[in-house]
Parts: C-alpha cells; structure tokens; sequence
C-alpha cells in the first residue's frame, strides 16, 4: 500500500527540519460511509457496499504551514478534513493533533481538541445562525471551554477576535445579525469564531468559493497574515488550483480518496508529476486570453468511489496508462526525476 | 459594422419596484451587440444587474419590475410591444439558461420527457418526432441519446448542467443566454461546459452571451466581454484588451484580485462593496472604491466612450487622457 514511504518522508524531513512536533499528523486514515442499498437491495440481500471516501490518507502539517487539498468534487477533500475534525467517524488510521490520538474519541472526548482545531465552511450564509447576533456566535466557544470569566472579559475577547478577523473597528458589527452583514463581512464572523480561542490548526472546506473576487482576496490574505502572525497551520480544502498556487507552501492532489501527488506548491504546479495533476492544471483558466492552452480535459467524472479501479485508481481516465496500470496500485513515492526531495508521487509512470 | 447585428441591446434600464414603494435601478443604460457565432462574456460582482439585463431580454422578469429601453433580433425591435412582442421570440429565437438550472429537473420525470416538454409547448415537434429530438439533442451536447429514459438522480452535476443545455436548444433558437453555467462545478467538468458551449457557438452559430462572476473563465471562453458595475457597463471590449489595454480601474482591480496559476504579484482585494441601487447614484459608481479617481469622478457621471477598437470604457481618466495627448 501507499503508506511505507511516507515514513521514508518522515525521516526525510526530521532530518533536515527543526524537531518540532507536526501539528497535525494523519496516518492511514480511512472514511468509509455504508450505502443505501435500497429497499429492492435489501430484500435481495446484495451485499452491503461501501463508499471509500477516505482510504489510506497520510499527511503531516507543521505549525504555521498553509496546505491546500486539491481534486475534483467527490475526491474526498472534504471527507478528509470532517474526519481530521472527528465530525466523521473513522474506520482506522491514526489523526494526531499537538501529538494527542484523536481516533476513537467520543465527542465529550473530543472537546478539549477544539481548542486547537477549528474549522470554517463553505456557506458564510448558512454557516451562522441568523436569530444571533455576531456577539453571541463570536462569543459561544469561550463558553463551551470556559474561558474569559467575566462577561466584560469576554467582550474584550471577542472584540479582538473581530478586529483580527478584519471587522474593524469590532463595535460596528458585534451587535449585528448576520443579515445585516455582507457575505465577505459573514465570512469574516466565522473566521473571528474559529480564532477567537487561538487554535494551532485551521480546517477550512471553500472558504472563499461563495464570495466574489474582490472579496476572496482580503479573506484569503487575513488567513495568510494570521498564519504568518500567530503560526496557526491552515489546511484548506479548494477546487481551485491558483489560489492553491497563491497561498498554500504545499498541495495535496486527491484522487478517489487517496493523495495521488504532493509538494511544495510552486514545485506541484510547475513541475507536476502525475497525469491527473497535469490535467487538472492544463483546465484552469488563465486571466490573461494569450495564455489559453489546450485544456486536457479528462472524459467523464470521478468515477463512484464504491467500485474503485483495480490498479491505478485513475488508469480508466488516465491518458498514458500501460497495462501495468491496471495490475498494481502504485504507491506515492519520491518521483524519478526529482527535483525537491518532498515531492511525492504515486504514479508508475513518473 | 456593415452587417446588422443577431442581437443587440440598446440603453436597457430595469426598475425593482421595493414592498415599500422605493425603487431599485438594477439596470442603468446597458447597451451590446452580439453577432451569430460569438460569445460575449458579461462579468461583474454579484448584484451589478447581470441575470437582470438577460432576463429583461428574455421578458421574464416579475412584474415588479419596469423595463424600457430597445432590444432587436436580427433588427425587429421586441420590447416595445410588451409581452406580446417578445412571446414569439421567446425560446424559439433567444432561449436561455437559468442560474442553477442543472438543480430545477424534476425529480420524478425522466430527463428526456422533460426536453420534450418546450417542444410540446411551442408547436415544434411531438409524440415520437419530439422524442427522436430529445435524443438528437443530447447527443449534442454529449450525452448519449438513450439517458433520455434516465432520471435527473441518475446524472452528475456535469450531465445535468449540458441536459439544461440542451432543453434550451430544443426550439432551435439563435441566441443562448446562459447564466453562470459553470458556478459550483468543478474544474474538469467546467473545462467541459466551456467546450461545449464553444463548439455550440461554432457549429451551430449560435450567439451565446455567458454570464459569469470569473473573469478567468470570460478570458478562456469569450472572444469580447462587458464588465458590468452597478448596473451599468464599466468596459466592453475583446477579452485581450481587458486584459492588457484596460481603460478602466475597474477591470484593473478586479484581474489584480483573481490569481493566476503561476503568477508572482500579490492578490489584492477591493475595498469596500457596489454602491447601493435604490439611491441615486451621482458621479461615478466606482468612486468610492477607485485608486485612481479624480475631482471630477465624485460630481459626474463618466460616459462609455470609444478608447479603441471596438473597445469602450466608461471612465473620467480616459478623457484627461485624451485632453493631454491633443
Ligand atoms: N425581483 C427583484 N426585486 C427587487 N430587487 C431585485 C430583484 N431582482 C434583483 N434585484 C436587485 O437588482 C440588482 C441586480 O441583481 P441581479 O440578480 O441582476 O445581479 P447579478 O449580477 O445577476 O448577481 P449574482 O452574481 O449575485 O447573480 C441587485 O441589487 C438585486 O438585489
Ligand atoms: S471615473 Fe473616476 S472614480 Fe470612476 S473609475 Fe474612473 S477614475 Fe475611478
Ligand atoms: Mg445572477
């Protein structure tokens, strides 16, 4: 399996970096979700299939690294952070926050690690209650974990948070409801939410895919300062690889549940090493009309994660593929023609 | 231009009128032409009037709303005649689709009956002629004729996106108006529905006019394109000089806030929010948000004048410009 040379990654890296714990440590991870077989199903008694949405993810995070998880929608990008967030039950593998094993944990257990780990989601519609004002939501987790005693100490809190998150100056909006906010301004609420108890780690699924593109710069810069300023790590899940390319030190390519390619982002995107990579850069559009290339567009859709290819998970789209491809799975590992030694692939062919 | 165009918008204003009585001016003197085979690109932020505009086209706006202005196919002015003017248009010679389209099948009828269903409605084909359309038509846009028996649940996002696609095309019309057809998909299928919507334009003539907030996808998918604000174009153009001839801080700002794959400038946002529509707005709509205006930008209203070829830019700069170099 694809596990054995991430360790060989381990040693790589705690040689030449600095021996601080990783953040975030994932290791085998696997979600698995039952499928409905229906009614017919049931009665026939087909055998009960699984989706793998998760199957064999390994992943470490440094204090203050920005990693971005990239693919296709139903690559499992997202089934990855909710179960780093214990939001998903896994079915085995190891996740590690601050060196602590979170597997397992029942969600009382859980509690004390969302001190450390929040997220922020796609919706900045759906995401805050509207009968709240930005006060009460900013608020919450300093009375989930007790934390600021007084009410007027939490109120200092969560005015800082709201500066911090960009809301300035925080008394203009503490006392709004959400649909007297902008959806930049809502998104932003979140943010100074998941802040406000100062986490280490930051999970965030699209965070900026709702807002307009004036909006998602200052979004995407404040996530940027934030990490810079307060050595939070982010992994944010996005289908979009520029921005991938612009804020993230490393990307992480999914592929029906598995990291097919990963490492320093500027070296993932000029120097991609597998085809699935190579296609999904050659389809995003350029701003500038003089940079159009012929998109590689792959026929079809990712194929349904409850019959995975045998082989290479992508050898039915793959456009290179040999007939090794569809025999044994490659594992992700250092590719031939390397040029940063935490670059890896998974691919036969690279 | 010699010929005269497919499609062509002429000063569009649109009224909201608000449960309060107020009014909302969405739509503030929008003006295009669009000829067979060409895809025009209308970008801007959310609420600058963009679904607005192809809707009043379409006549299906509610009727809150009040509409003046001039729109003519092929030179036939069909607004002024109300409803009944633009009924004969509708879906046979300008068709569209909606915003989130690929969402509204109905669960519980097959794909294909629901193609059927505008065929039906305008006297174009029925019974099995209608169907052996249905099949025809999904087979042009990629989907194999047979799906027709298929349910919506049974389709990806991305089948369900080109099926809303081709009911639009089911009463072969001239001009497809349609609105953020790539929003919520991913990369690789909106690569796909960008092709599709290319190759629709080739092969057929069709003029498509695609909206859309991504100016990226406007540079891949569109030859010209109108970069909407506050109601109003800010510039028109072809999507080359937007980008390296731009004549308005506008279009400026908004690519320096989209990254680029492997681009090294920094991202940077723009302050601030659209001015709000239910107001009058004096000078121009961008000032508040303009790193270039001058004193003149906050008393009047900048005018789209030519800046070069078939390019136009509604911006005081242009004319300060133009003042210096005579
Ligand atoms: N039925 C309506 N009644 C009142 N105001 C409306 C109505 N429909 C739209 N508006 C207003 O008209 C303006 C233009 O809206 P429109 O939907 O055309 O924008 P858009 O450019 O399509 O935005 P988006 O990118 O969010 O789809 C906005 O201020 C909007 O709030
Ligand atoms: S007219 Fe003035 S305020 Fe408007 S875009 Fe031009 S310089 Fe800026
Ligand atoms: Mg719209």
């Amino acid at each position: 399996m694809n596990s054995s040379d991430t360790s060989e990654a381990h040693v790589m890296k705690d040689t030449d970096v600095a021996p601080r714990p990783p953040i975030l440590e994932v290791r085998d991870l696997t979600t698995y979700y039952p499928v409905n077989r229906g009614l017919a199903g049931r009665l026939l008694r087909h055998e009960a299939k699984t989706v793998h949405a998760v199957d064999g993810v390994s992943l470490r995070v440094d204090a203050g690294e920005f990693v971005a998880l990239v693919g296709e929608s139903g690559c499992g990008k997202t089934s990855t952070v909710m179960t780093i967030l214990g939001a998903t039950k896994a079915n085995s593998g190891s996740v590690r926050v601050k060196g602590e094993e979170t597997v397992g944990r029942t969600p009382r257990e859980m509690l004390p690690v969302y001190r450390q780990l929040q997220m922020i989601y796609q919706d900045p519609y759906g995401s805050l209650d509207p009968r709240f004002r930005v006060s009460d939501t900013v608020e919450e987790p300093l009375l989930v974990h007790g934390v600021g005693a007084t009410r007027q100490e939490r109120r200092q809190l969560v005015l800082a948070a709201l500066e911090s998150a960009g809301l300035s100056p925080a008394d203009l909006y503490v006392d709004r409801f959400p649909h007297e906010l902008s959806g930049g301004q809502r998104q932003r609420v979140a943010i100074a939410t998941a802040l406000i108890l100062e986490p280490s780690l930051l999970l965030a699924d699209e965070p900026v895919s709702m807002l307009d593109v004036s909006v998602r710069a200052s979004v995407l810069n404040l996530l940027d300062e934030l990490r810079r300023t307060r050595d939070m790590a982010i992994v944010m899940v996005t289908h979009d690889l520029s921005t991938a390319g612009h804020f993230a030190d490393r990307i992480v390519v999914m592929y029906l549940g598995r990291i097919v390619e990963e490492g320093p982002a500027k070296e993932v995107l000029s120097n991609p090493q597998h085809p699935y990579t190579r296609a999904l850069i050659s389809v995003v559009p350029k701003p500038d009309p003089r940079d159009r290339s012929t998109p590689q567009t792959l026929s079809g859709e990712t194929p349904n994660p409850v019959d995975i290819p045998v082989g290479c998970r992508f050898h039915p789209r793959c456009p290179i593929a040999r007939e090794e491809c569809s025999q044994s799975d490659p594992p992700l590992r250092l590719p031939v023609s390397v040029r940063i030694e935490s670059h890896r692939v998974a691919c036969h062919l690279a | 231009m010699i010929s005269v165009p497919l499609f062509s918008v002429r000063d569009l204003h649109v009224w909201f009128e608000l449960p309060d009585g107020r009014e909302l001016h969405a739509v503030q003197g929008v003006s295009f032409d669009l000829h067979a085979g060409e895809v025009l690109g209308l970008v801007g932020e959310s609420g600058c009037g963009k679904t607005t505009t192809i809707l009043a086209t379409m006549g299906l706006l509610p009727s809150s709303a009040q509409v003046a202005g001039e729109i003519r196919i092929n030179g036939v002015e069909i607004l002024h005649g109300g409803e009944s003017s633009v009924r004969p248009h509708r879906w046979r010679d300008i068709a569209m689709v909606f915003q989130g389209a690929m969402n509204c099948f109905s669960p519980v009828r097959t794909v294909g009956s629901q193609i059927v269903e505008p065929m039906k409605l305008h006297g174009i084909a029925k019974g099995a002629d209608a169907r052996r359309r249905a099949g025809e038509l999904l087979e042009m846009v990629g989907i194999p004729a047979a799906s027709a028996e298929r349910f919506p649940h049974e389709f990806s996002g991305g089948m369900r996106q080109r099926a809303a696609i081709a009911m639009a095309l089911a009463c072969e019309p001239k001009i497809l108006l349609a609105d953020e057809p790539t929003t919520g998909l991913d990369v690789m299928v909106q690569a796909q529905i960008l092709e599709l919507l290319g190759s629709l334009a080739d092969k057929l003539g069709l003029a498509v006019v695609l909206v859309t907030h991504d100016l990226p996808v406007v540079a891949e998918a569109c030859s010209r394109a109108a970069v909407m604000y506050a109601g109003r174009i800010a510039e028109l153009g072809s999507v080359d000089d937007l980008y390296h001839d731009s004549h308005h801080p506008y279009t400026r700002l908004l690519f320096a806030a989209t990254p680029d794959l492997l681009g090294e400038d920094r991202v940077a946002s723009i302050p601030g929010a659209p001015p709000r529509l239910d107001r009058e707005i004096v000078g121009c709509p961008f000032r508040d948000r303009c790193d270039s205006a001058i004193e003149v930008c906050a008393s009047e209203e900048p005018l789209l004048h030519l800046v070069g070829s078939a390019h136009v830019a509604a911006c005081h700069l242009n004319d300060l410009i133009e003042s210096v170099t005579k």
